[in-house]
């Protein structure tokens, strides 16, 4: 088990820089993700931690060893594929034994290096000793495929194919686990009870995980904390609440989570809170501002709609008059957008029965609290 | 430092020895021949570099350089005659495949044809036949004492009904033996230009045959041109048919340059001769090459259209029997060897006078040598090809190397006689003296058959993914047991598949063998060759029995694996 620290790693694809100077502190026993949109750099940070590409600078340390002149079969970096990456030739058993083989051969003499050398080609051809028949069992148990030991990986749906994968990257007791977008091949339903099983298995076993992705709802369910990229730049580290609730840019408020993204002119103080002034709205925010042109952000969930013609107290929070342009009954909540001057904004209400819709065309007060409007 | 401290490993020393065979076995010889075109006489490229008194004679030899070779192709009546004729040969049989092929491609690819599946099969018969039997099964049946030459007489025919020893005996044979190479590419052009088109048509009001001449014909007419291309560099580059059959009077390319050779050492001539075959080959090939590409006919996406058949019962049948006349020819012309091959005597008579095993008897011993010396030397070939082939597919599939890529197709524009002449040439003399060694004959057949094994094994690697090989290391496997035991087993079934080929190609080979193999190393294919010219026609058609026999068993194996392979 081990942390993995990065300090100023750069990475260059002939011209094209597709790392700019990352910085990481990853504690052991963490679940930490890399978010981002593809081609944000996130895999290839993965694929430098495990050796399969060498930063053009920077340093990688894995449980406190500088790991540049390791090569990626000594890094003990377990890895879970985005295909999973199973040899198909080999059964699930043989998979899974797989590194304990290599780690008997690399320990072994000549001789009984052409026996495991024999058993690796093909299983009946040398029966593993009781150690490692063991090792595996009480794995594929673990991940409850021990009944499908003797079936070829390409029999196997793809949920069990990564619960195989997943159980030949722990078998070797790795120091980091590291799990490149693994529920991407997945369908709706198998993911979210592979999110469970992941996050379930991580925490019993305690061992330090990086988890690439590009779904934020993935990353936010499952992680202890999350580096956001973008264009091969780290955004915002946090943990997921930090990263909901106090946005560094627009762009991570835009990609963790819904939000109405308005840019508007600080006009004011009044009472201890900012008046921004924008294009249709006057905003007062509990919120600092930092500069004198921002960013407003509002999450659509912390938007209240009432009839236009009902009477509210301006003082106590912000209101903002609109027209409905589209209401879309989702269940549980109703989406509203909502025209202000020239932006559309959207608008979450909780539905219960009987409380009735605005529809399409009606005039709204929208109303917002001020500790809800965030200044960046 | 760093940096070229990682790329200088095992990997990169492999890469420069490929390239340095290529370099020494191939673009050494085909540039050697090019510069003799111009002097004229031998050049020792290799002796020039390690010798100073060879350097100097060979600067004489370039002051004397000159365009006279290349004035002779337009002067020299023989060359002349010899391009003019390769390319009317080549043109001709082009144009007869097309017109024979058209409808039975039509047939397999568009009808409910009756005995489809045994036609398809018959189909197979000439691509197992090296060409110099196939032209030496045709003396048997319309020679002078041939069987069709019998019936054609008791008929009422005077004299023979096809004389083989002639343009037209050539042109007889290749269009037999070469039209299934055109074959299923044009089945494969009919089955995909459109039917909704052709139903279009006829639903305007258009007659069955209106719509094919109009239509489907149009559609089908780049996988048409395609394999016409095909054909033509194929026959050009034929050198077996012609040996055999082409009378001292024909001049072709290929034998005019096998006589400058092996006859004359004319060195200047034989040069000239590769060089414009070569450029000839290489022309067409580039032709070819345009035409299919970003068009696949070959392959079959996932999803087949739906196709109507044609179920039009006097169609289907004249199709079916048509094409069972095009099939029947090489068929019987092999059944005409087998028959030879237990001949006592075989006169001209409708069967042989008795039957025998002694030929037989015979081959296996007194020239049970030239079977070992084919085994020995396709199994040379077939190590070596695997060797290089599965490396050149890892540097073009895993490090892109498009250099190496078309340096392992560069043999495909050679044809054969071309590149045993310039392998010839170049290692004469001293320092490297290899002509007349089994290696030289093993280098050259690896070389001419590299570009099938190639694209066998770059099918098998491209369908490794890179990440099963980064999981293999990520799970503490070094690069070499990664290769031993996940990419290698992986990839087996593809280089068994391709070596197998590799293998028979090697024992079809006649071009190379028959200018290359010293006596004591003389495959069977050149044991053939030497009965035929001594007219010693039953032990060749033994011989040629036990070849084909061999041939068969190979072929089957490959395809056993290949099924197996999809599986």
């Amino acid at each position: 088990m081990g942390s993995v620290i990065i300090n100023n790693m750069t990475k260059k694809f002939g011209e094209f820089t597709a790392l700019h100077d990352i910085n990481l502190e990853i504690e052991e026993g963490e679940f930490f993700a890399l978010l981002g949109p593809s081609g944000c750099g996130k895999t290839t940070t993965m694929r430098c931690i495990a050796g399969f590409e060498n930063p053009t600078s920077g340093k990688i340390y894995i449980g406190n060893n500088e790991v540049e002149n390791i090569p990626a079969n000594k890094r003990n970096c377990g890895m879970v594929f985005q295909s999973y990456a199973l040899f198909p030739h080999m059964n699930v058993f043989d998979n899974v034994a797989y590194s304990l083989n290599i780690k008997e051969l690399n320990s072994s003499n000549p001789v009984k290096q052409l026996a495991i050398y024999a058993r690796l080609l093909n299983n009946r051809l040398g029966k593993h000793p009781k150690a490692i028949q063991e090792k595996v069992m009480e794995i594929l148990k673990y991940v409850e495929l021990d009944k499908h030991a003797d079936r070829l990986t390409s029999e196997l749906s793809g949920g069990q194919q990564q619960r195989v994968a997943l159980a030949r990257a722990l078998v070797m007791e790795p120091a980091v686990l590291l799990m490149d977008e693994p529920l991407s091949n997945l369908d709706q339903k198998l993911r979210h009870s592979m999110r469970n099983t992941i996050r379930t298995i991580q925490q019993d076993l305690g061992i330090t995980t990086i988890f690439v992705t590009h779904d934020q709802e993935e990353a936010m369910s499952m992680a202890d904390r999350i580096a956001v990229m973008d264009k091969g730049h780290i955004v915002q580290i946090g943990t997921p609440t930090d990263l909901y609730s106090n946005p560094s840019t627009p762009f991570i408020a835009d990609f963790v989570g819904t939000s109405n993204i308005l840019s508007g002119t600080v006009a004011g103080e009044e009472n201890g809170l900012v008046i921004v002034k924008g294009d249709g709205f006057v905003l007062r925010s509990a919120n600092k501002a930092l500069k004198d042109e921002l960013n407003v952000i509002i999450r659509p969930e912390h938007v209240k709609v009432e009839a236009v013609d009902s009477i509210i107290d301006d003082k106590k929070t912000n209101v903002i008059e609109g027209t409905v342009i589209m209401s879309t009954y989702l269940g549980s909540i109703v989406r509203y957008d909502v025209q202000v001057g020239s932006y559309q904004l959207i608008v979450d209400t909780t539905y219960s029965s009987g409380s009735n819709i605005f529809e399409e065309g009606r005039k709204v007060k929208l109303t917002v609290e001020h500790e809800r409007v965030l200044l960046i | 430092m760093k940096k070229l401290k990682n790329s200088f490993n095992g990997l990169s020393v492999v890469k420069i020895l490929i390239y340095a065979f290529f370099g020494l076995f191939m673009l050494l010889p085909l540039f050697s021949v090019f510069l003799v075109s111009f002097t004229g006489q031998p050049i020792n490229i290799l002796g020039s570099l390690t010798d100073p008194a060879i350097l100097s004679s060979t600067i004489e030899k370039f002051k004397g350089a000159s365009l006279e070779n290349y004035k002779q192709v337009f002067s020299n009546a023989g060359y002349l005659d010899g391009l003019k004729n390769s390319l009317l040969l080549g043109f001709l049989v082009t144009l007869i495949v097309i017109v024979i092929c058209v409808p039975m491609a039509y047939g397999i690819a568009r009808t409910k044809m009756p005995f489809k599946k045994t036609i398809s099969a018959l189909c197979m018969v000439p691509l197992i036949v090296p060409t110099f039997i196939s032209a030496y099964a045709f003396i048997i049946m319309f020679g002078r004492s041939g069987w069709v030459t019998e019936i054609y007489n008791v008929l009422g025919g005077e004299g023979m009904l096809l004389n083989p020893y002639s343009m037209a005996g050539v042109v007889t044979v290749q269009v037999f033996f070469f039209f299934p190479y055109a074959l299923w590419t044009l089945v494969a052009a009919f089955k995909i230009s459109d039917v909704s088109l052709e139903e279009a048509s006829q639903n305007l009001g258009a007659k069955n045959w209106f719509t094919f001449i109009f239509v489907t014909f149009p559609l089908a007419l780049p996988g048409i041109i395609s394999s016409a291309l095909l054909i033509f560099t194929v026959s050009f580059s034929d050198f077996g048919t012609p040996i055999v059959l082409a009378p001292k009077e024909l001049n072709l390319l290929v034998v005019e340059a096998y006589r400058e050779i092996a006859g004359f050492f004319n060195w200047g001539g034989a040069a000239i001769l590769t060089v414009v075959m070569v450029i000839v080959a290489a022309f067409f090939f580039w032709l070819q090459h345009l035409f299919t590409k970003g068009k696949n006919y070959g392959s079959v996406s996932g999803k087949p259209k739906q196709q109507k058949l044609i179920e039009n019962k006097t169609l289907t049948r004249i199709l079916s029997g048509y094409s069972f006349l095009v099939v029947l020819v090489p068929l019987f012309a092999m059944l005409s060897v087998a028959l030879q091959s237990v001949a006592t005597t075989w006169g001209k008579d409708l069967l042989p006078n008795g039957y025998t095993l002694d030929h037989y008897k015979t081959i296996f011993t007194t020239s049970m040598g030239n079977i070992q010396n084919s085994i020995m030397l396709a199994t040379g070939a077939l190590v070596l090809s695997v060797i290089i082939a599965t490396f050149v597919s890892y540097f073009v599939v895993r490090q892109n190397s498009s250099k190496l890529d078309f340096m392992a197709s560069i043999p495909l524009v050679v044809p054969g006689i071309a590149f045993g002449i310039a392998l010839i040439q170049t290692f004469n003399t001293a320092p490297l003296h290899l002509t007349g060694t089994a290696v030289l004959l093993i280098i050259a057949y690896t070389i001419r058959r590299l570009p099938y094994m190639v694209r066998s094994t770059m099918g098998a690697m491209r369908a490794i993914k890179q990440d099963i090989e980064e999981a293999a290391i990520n799970l503490g496997a070094t690069p070499l047991t990664a290769a031993i035991t996940i990419i290698g087993p992986l990839m087996l079934p593809g280089i068994a598949a391709g070596s197998i080929l590799v293998f028979i190609t090697v024992i079809k080979e006649a071009s190379v063998s028959i200018l290359l193999a010293p006596p004591e190393w003389a495959p069977m294919s050149l044991a053939i060759f030497h009965n035929i010219l001594r007219a010693e026609y039953y032990s060749a058609a033994a011989m040629s029995i036990v070849l084909i026999v061999l041939v068969l068993l190979l072929q089957g194996a490959a395809n056993l694996l290949s099924r197996k392979q999809k599986l």
